[in-house]
């Protein structure tokens, strides 16, 4: 009965699907700017999250596919690694209809699994396609790693850590801030909006807060 | 008239392949590839290297190697380091050969590593380039037009075609705010902090205006009948050039020979 | 004349809103029929049309109270997307009207017709020929992106005309355009009057609603407070209290009458306050 509430078909409205450029353009974005910065981040999947969080796990696993194939199309590279950002849409909107966003702790258990995800979904294309290498600089720690002994799974395993649980920080955390000021009026067309409509006017006391959770499952 | 104005002209005969065509060239080509890897002289998947050679050349055949060259080089390097990274990193028994560095240690390159590293950054490279050729001889629009006509939704080509010209003006666009920025002297250059926190607030109020525009956009899809129920008509419309039966054929008789030959080698 | 729109008892609700931006309306609007939509900002017009084409409430959500009839059918019973076909609505912002997806203006007019799976002989056709009565042939090849504010509003109107719906709404078309811009927007509008279309149309501009409009509807914080035949709603000037605009002409001419000169009526646009001063002339002149 509780799986029945969220159909498909129904996260998928016209304004969600609208959402999908948006998201595409904002990972785009974000892609360009952790390279231009020079940042050893890919920053790629804030739209992903943010689209996911509002929509749900479907919306957010298209708009994640999406991007890298658009990606694809300049560097045919990006191509396999959609699996990862399809994993950030799914598992993002899926903790945000548990409502795995409601306060502090419960936003630090979701940056851990959605990192886990990533890390899952990458290691196996990154070790098995192309032998340890990414287009990021981070392949220069794995290199080192791997030249003081590691294996590579290890090797990669390990700096993805690092590196994804740091970018999963700031993409929440950009994320965030978009949230807090998408206006309310806004917000709440979307199927999981309301949740950050009731989070934002009782964020002060955390039972509050478990209320607005509770409210997201009863939709 | 209009619909013979909107279509894209190619001259070209590769280039103007009905877009299926090519990805099915590109398919069996990197079906092939894969083949061709597990054919080696002494170990080494000379073939599959050789085969590569064929990208370049059916690029500038289709009139778009220049389009492509930047990815082509761009992959190259990746291939590149796959193979310094599996030869020297990963080590196996045999040393191919050991590099002595100023009497102070030495690089070793391992043979198996060495050979398992080409498989690899081959594969990257014959894919990828040959994906890139596809990429490159086919508009988005045809692409997107010929995956509708297979049944393709109108909602999915809408997401996909909005979000490819969105990207392009976003490219437009951030190169023009970024021109603007460096005349007026906002830091563009400088540590990463200075420049991200120039960046993340004039990031903001675009996305909340984007958000904003979308929805009225909802409702202007509505209002021109995006949601009618029925069959939609398309005034842009991607037409095979005739030359597709002959390109099949070339590139399944490509497929066949290789197929032919590595059971061959089984069998012998 | 026969009723194609009908308010009864109709109250909307924006959700997180508790007062609603409109209140007890009844209402009938007949065929063929021009209605001009005065009121001050914030009044509710806006959400007056957004309930006739029935997004209040299937994009906005919140209440919608009472019944709003198309053709005899309630819009929340009209299946999704069915109404595109009856209701033409044109939007305040010209620069949000784009579909997104086209590269010329030419497919953009076009896009409401493939979607309503019209043959591509006849879009073809009646695209071309909107575009000759939108004055937005020359820019058939350009970008719908590269349009100036008045060409992507007249574009607008081509991709909704185009698609020929018995009723259009229109939204303040011109609230965002300059004096040129702004007459080109009503010679279309005129044409469509001359169409016999049922015409919606919110508007600032009094002295143009006053040219064109068959009758009035006037609101006020979600209510209606005045509707009738433009010359007896444009002519009163106790509206001016409610901060609703008025012609230059009707205060002029009521100014005048307050200060003795024999009107017959107030004139309400440049036509009857010529034939009014022409008539005073005459007299005098006698
Ligand atoms: N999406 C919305 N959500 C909540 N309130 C809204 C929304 N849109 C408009 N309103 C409110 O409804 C009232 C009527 O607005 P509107 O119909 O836009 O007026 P008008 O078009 O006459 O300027 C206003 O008080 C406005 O603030
Ligand atoms: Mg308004």
């Amino acid at each position: 009965m509780k799986e029945k509430k969220y159909s498909i078909k129904k996260d998928f409205t016209l304004l969600a699907l609208l959402l999908i450029p948006i998201a595409v353009a904002i990972n785009f974005a974000g892609g360009q700017l952790a390279s231009l910065l020079k940042l050893p981040l890919y920053l790629d999947t804030i739209g992903t999250i943010f689209v996911a969080m509002l929509c749900g796990p479907w919306v957010g696993g298209l708009a994640g596919l999406i991007t890298n194939l658009v990606l694809g199309i300049a560097n045919p590279i990006y191509i396999p690694f959609a699996i990862v950002n399809v994993a950030v849409g799914l598992v993002t909107g899926y903790l945000a209809r548990k409502g795995m966003f409601a306060n502090w702790w419960k936003w630090i258990i979701s940056m851990v699994i959605m990192a886990l995800a990533s890390i899952i979904t990458a290691a196996p294309i990154v070790v098995l396609m192309f032998g340890g290498i990414t287009s990021s600089g981070t392949s220069l720690i794995t290199a080192t790693l791997m030249a003081t002994g590691a294996g590579i799974w290890g090797a990669v395993i390990s700096t993805e850590l690092v590196f994804t649980v740091l970018d999963r920080i700031i993409s929440f955390g950009i994320t965030y801030l978009i949230l807090r000021v998408v206006p309310e009026r806004t917000l709440i067309k979307f199927s999981l909006g309301a949740a950050y409509i009731k989070t934002k006017k009782t964020a002060e006391t955390v039972e509050e807060v478990t209320e607005a959770d509770e409210d997201v499952d009863n939709l | 008239m209009w619909q013979e104005k909107l279509r894209i002209k190619k001259s070209n005969p590769i280039h103007g392949l009905y877009p299926f065509t090519k990805m099915w060239i590109t398919l069996l080509y990197c079906i092939c590839a894969m083949i061709l890897s597990t054919i080696t002289i002494d170990g080494y998947p000379v073939y599959m290297m050789a085969s590569f050679l064929i990208i370049p050349v059916l690029a500038a055949a289709t009139g778009v190697l220049k389009k492509i060259s930047g990815v082509i080089k761009s992959i190259a390097i990746i291939s590149l380091f796959i193979v310094l990274i599996q030869g020297i990193l990963i080590k196996s028994d045999l040393i191919l050969y050991s590099l002595n560095v100023f009497n102070l240690f030495n690089i070793n390159f391992y043979t198996d590593s060495l050979q398992y590293g080409l498989v690899l950054a081959f594969s990257v490279l014959n894919m990828g380039c040959m994906v890139a050729w596809f990429f490159g001889a086919t508009d988005n629009k045809e692409l997107i037009n010929a995956f509708e006509k297979r049944g393709m939704g109108p909602k999915a080509s809408y997401v996909l075609l909005s979000t490819l010209q969105m990207i392009g003006v976003l490219q437009k666009s951030a190169k023009t705010i970024m021109s603007a920025q460096q005349a007026r002297g906002v830091e563009t250059e400088g540590n990463v902090f200075v420049r991200s926190k120039a960046f993340i607030p004039s990031m903001i109020p675009l996305i909340l205006g984007s958000i904003t525009n979308t929805e009225e956009r909802v409702l202007t899809l509505e209002s021109k009948g995006f949601l009618v129920k029925g069959e939609k008509t398309r005034l842009f419309d991607v037409k095979p050039n005739g030359k597709e039966p002959i390109a099949l054929t070339i590139g399944i008789l490509y497929a066949v020979a290789i197929l032919i030959w590595r059971i061959l080698l089984w069998v012998l | 004349m026969g009723v194609v729109i009908e308010f009864k008892n109709v109250t909307y609700t924006y959700p997180l809103t508790t007062e609603p931006a409109i209140k007890d309306i009844n209402l009938s609007i007949e065929e063929g029929k021009f209605y001009g939509v005065i009121g001050e900002n914030g009044s509710g017009k806006t959400t007056f049309c957004n309930v006739i084409r029935g997004f209040a409430p299937s994009f906005y959500k919140g209440e919608l109270k009472g019944d709003v009839l198309i053709n005899g059918l309630a819009t929340t019973d009209y299946e999704e997307g069915q109404l595109a076909l009856t209701i033409g609505y044109v939007f305040q912002n010209p620069f949000n009207q784009i579909s997104g997806v086209k590269e010329t203006v030419f497919e953009e007019v076009a896009f409401g017709l493939e979607n309503f799976g019209v043959p591509v002989d006849e879009i073809e056709r009646r695209v071309i020929d909107i575009m000759e009565l939108t004055d937005i042939t020359h820019l058939a090849e350009k970008n719908p992106f590269e349009l100036s504010g008045g060409q992507q509003q007249r574009a607008a109107l081509a991709s909704i005309i185009v698609l020929e719906p018995d009723i259009l709404v229109i939204d303040e078309p011109t609230s965002q355009l300059d004096p040129e811009g702004t007459e080109s927007v009503f010679k279309i509008i005129a044409a469509m009057k001359k169409a016999k279309k049922t015409i919606i149309l919110v508007e600032h501009k009094v002295d143009l609603i006053a040219e064109y409009a068959d009758e009035i509807l006037v609101f006020e914080k979600g209510h209606i407070i005045k509707r009738g035949i433009t010359q007896d709603v444009l002519s009163d000037m106790s509206l001016l209290e409610h901060g609703v605009q008025l012609p230059q002409m009707a205060r002029v001419g009521s100014e005048l009458i307050k200060r003795g000169v024999k009107l017959d009526y107030i004139p309400v646009t440049t036509k009857q306050a010529t034939e009014q001063l022409q008539q005073l002339l005459g007299k005098e002149s006698k």
